[in-house]
């Protein structure tokens, strides 16, 4: 992800540029009804559009043009337009206002579907906002290296609306993403979102016409640049779309699960390959279109040269990534493909009674398994989630027992698997960092400093530990006996070489935890007597006070450690609740700390 | 696939609220954001860390439970295994993939059937038996081993400021 810091551009705040635009257009408005007035407003330009039938009445000085007029509305309006258009300074306010209009309206929707935006999402739209203009300057000007106003004018307001629309659909998918991580969202701003990104995907496809009708005239080029970029846009959107959807699938699921939980478990089994290709074909289509259009760029670029080998040399650097990220995704698809038929044909599916013999719920999502995977050591899973394990490491969850998934291409080639990819573990983020000052060739340039940045997920090789047995064994013991520290069970399943064994000993008191970990039973004293000899010359003033204050504190906490038994259905209530056992247990843990402390030294005392 | 994470941890956090292990409180900071939780954890009896009572923070990755969340205690602690800023290096949190330290076997590392409950219960017996092998904090590893006594006085201090006793 490209990071753009932007420190020494001043921007204005939304309410003065606005008030100035404002101001602006209606001066020059004003300007043109005065212009209109005059006699032969129209005679001054060559265009000879229309005729001036009613001189006469413009002489009038108390005339006034709405209303006495014999002109319409419209022909008014569209007289002063004429005469805006005319005028440098006009059409230029007229620019200004269009763009303040664009950012009031966003405004509106930020403020309609959004409402207020988290910090991270500012930090985000603004990256995203500098490093499209500061991508899209560089083209205009590095790569298709427009000479005149006009199409400079064409291309901005063109770049101005996708750039518009792609800052909205990234918002929108950072608040779906934030969402999707609270099971309390109301549903009406589900629908909001979801209106939004609808009509996103309906404006692209809107831009998408206007681009192949430019493109009709203005030959291939301008429509493959104009088009990639809405391309992107509408995939981008309709990707989001989906996920969205698929989420918003699965918590209805949610809530109906008991009613048809069979068939449920059927669908979600569905939906695992679903979404997972769905991401993949995604990604793939994103990252090739975006592929393309640089390649494009480049050899569009080359052909002319035109402004500096630093935007070949981005471009360059930029498409080298997106080659890169294209192998990779194959790479894990391939890894995908693998696993799933590697599963399909050497682990069978749970038949019916071993399902019902083995009534725990799945362990890797801790839902009910109508239907499950078994692997050679019997411990059963949802075969979605197995898959999605097995791809980033091969050993069984729950016994950490080594399954042998070696992709053969992996053994026999020299470009391995994702998994066992020797370059993936040299390959480092590289960074490239450049800066602008514009204050060097005209002095009301901004200066601005660009980092890319590309982080890419290191995977690193997996090791398969051969002589792991041992501690899997342990970590079982572990699972039944936390008390029991991992070492101690180590030690002991080295004689005994058996979880079976192990296990009974533990039961039979044979092998017992640390001193440390042994659990004492404690009960609240509440017929505590304060001893004010003791409290005079040991302790400390400030616990004393707080042990007064506990003493009469107990009685409030005793009703709170009952709450620790329920699981309210009201999130606000479920906070409420945590956060009373939460002072219960600081207020206990203060409570036994003094008490202990006045006992210790109470047998000082005495010795 | 946060769908599946957000049921699981929903499902953790009704595990941990039902049946809570002694001395382990854990839920979501906000139910806003089920991703970051805080957790309450006791210091085991026995050890210079008794009576404690530890906050933490615990994030969750989109794709838990297939990768490890970040535990990081929000009090100060002096702990062999436990960084300066409050980070635990503790192999149960370790993906498969990822070995910091070059010797832990993947058996000890993350794997999708541990859970938060896991997590905190590993902690303690952390707590209770730094593993002075893997120096997260490397001047605590040291006076574990060479001064136990100074050790001590300062994870007592630490216990009273958790307590919010005076010291």
């Amino acid at each position: 992800m490209p990071v753009i810091s932007v420190d020494r551009l001043p921007l204005p705040n939304l309410k003065a540029y606005s008030c100035v635009s404002v101001l602006a257009l209606s001066a020059c408005v004003y300007y043109a009804i005065q212009a209109i007035k005059e006699p032969n407003w129209n005679t001054m330009s060559d265009t000879g559009r229309r005729a001036t039938p009613n001189d006469f009445e413009r002489y009038n000085p108390g005339y006034n043009g709405t209303e006495a007029d014999a002109r319409t509305v419209g022909q008014f309006v569209s007289d002063i337009f004429t005469v805006m258009i005319r005028e440098p300074v006009c059409v230029w306010t007229m620019i200004n206002m269009a763009f303040c209009w664009l950012i009031l309206l966003g405004r509106a929707v930020q403020k309609l579907v959004f409402g207020e935006l988290r910090v991270s999402e500012h930090q985000q739209l603004r990256d995203k906002f500098w490093n499209f203009v500061f991508y899209k300057f560089i083209f205009v000007f590095g790569i298709i290296n427009v000479q005149y106003i006009d199409e400079v004018l064409l291309w901005c307001s063109w770049f101005s609306l996708l750039g518009f629309l792609h800052l909205l659909s990234q918002l929108s998918k950072d608040r779906f993403e934030y969402l999707s991580f609270s099971p309390r969202t109301p549903f009406w701003s589900h629908v909001k979102l979801m209106a939004l990104l609808a009509t996103i995907f309906a404006l692209s496809g809107f831009m998408f016409v206007v681009s192949i009708f430019v493109g009709f005239f203005g030959g291939f080029n301008t429509f493959a640049f104009m088009s990639a970029e809405v391309i992107l846009l509408s995939i981008r959107t309709l990707h989001i779309i989906i996920r969205y959807a698929l989420h918003l699938y699965d918590i209805r699921n949610e809530a109906s699960a008991p009613l048809n939980s069979a068939e449920e478990s059927k669908v979600w089994e569905k939906r695992g390959p679903i979404s997972y290709y769905a991401e993949l074909c995604f990604d793939l289509t994103a990252l090739l279109i975006d592929l393309v259009h640089h390649l494009h760029m480049l050899l569009w670029s080359n052909i002319f040269l035109s402004m500096a080998s630093l935007v070949v040399c981005m471009q360059l650097r930029y498409t080298g990534y997106l080659f890169h990220e294209i192998q990779r995704k194959y790479k894990k698809h391939r890894n995908y493909l693998w696993v799933r038929n590697h599963l399909e044909q050497n682990y069978p599916m749970a038949t019916g009674k071993e399902l019902q013999e083995n009534s725990d719920n799945c362990a890797i999502c801790w839902e009910k398994m109508d239907s499950a995977r078994k692997l050679p050591c019997l411990h059963l899973f949802h075969n979605t989630c197995l898959l999605s394990w097995l791809e980033q490491d091969t050993s069984c969850p729950t016994c950490r027992l080594v399954l042998d998934i070696q992709n053969p291409s992996s053994a026999n080639m020299e470009s391995p698997e994702l998994q066992n990819d020797p370059q993936e573990n040299v390959r480092r983020p590289f960074n490239h960092f450049f800066h602008f000052d514009g204050s060097r060739y005209v002095s009301w340039l901004p200066s601005f400093s660009v980092e890319v940045s590309h982080v890419q997920a290191i995977r690193q090789n997996h090791i398969a530990a051969s002589n792991s047995q041992l501690d899997a064994m342990a970590r079982q013991v572990q699972t039944l006996f936390p008390h029991i520290p991992l070492s101690t069970a180590v030690e002991d399943l080295r004689s005994t070489r058996s979880v079976e064994l192990t296990v009974e000993n533990v039961l039979e008191g044979r092998l017992t935890a640390p001193v440390i970990f042994r659990e004492t039973e404690r009960e609240p004293s509440t017929n505590h007597r304060p001893m004010s000899v003791l409290q005079g010359d040991v302790e400390p003033a400030g616990a004393a006070r707080n042990w007064d204050e506990f003493s009469t504190e107990n009685v409030e906490c005793e009703d709170t450690a009952s709450l620790g038994s329920r699981f309210s259905k009201s999130s606000s209530e479920r906070e409420k609740i945590l956060q009373k056992r939460k002072e219960h247990l600081v207020h206990q843990a203060r409570r036994r700390y003094i008490e202990k402390q006045r006992a210790s030294t109470r047998t000082e005392l005495q010795s | 696939m946060a769908g599946s994470a957000l049921r699981r941890l929903m499902a953790e956090y009704k595990q941990l609220t039902l049946n809570p292990p002694e001395g382990i409180i854990a839920g979501p900071i906000n139910e806003e954001n089920f991703f970051e939780w805080e957790a309450l954890i006791t210091g085991p009896e026995g050890t210079c860390f008794e009576g404690g009572v530890f906050p933490a923070k615990l994030v969750f990755p989109p794709d838990y439970p297939l990768s490890p969340p970040k535990m990081q205690f929000t009090c100060e602690m002096f702990h062999p295994n436990i960084y300066s800023d409050g980070r635990v290096c503790i192999s149960i949190l370790h993906a498969p993939g990822d070995d910091p330290m070059g010797y832990e076997s993947s058996a000890e590392r993350w794997s999708p059937v541990q859970s938060v409950e896991k997590i905190l219960l590993s902690v303690i017996s952390m707590l209770a038996e730094p593993n002075d092998e893997s120096g997260a904090n490397v001047d605590a590893a040291k006076m574990w081993r060479e001064n136990r006594e100074e050790f001590d006085r300062i994870a007592e201090k630490i216990v009273r400021r958790t307590l919010g006793i005076p010291t």
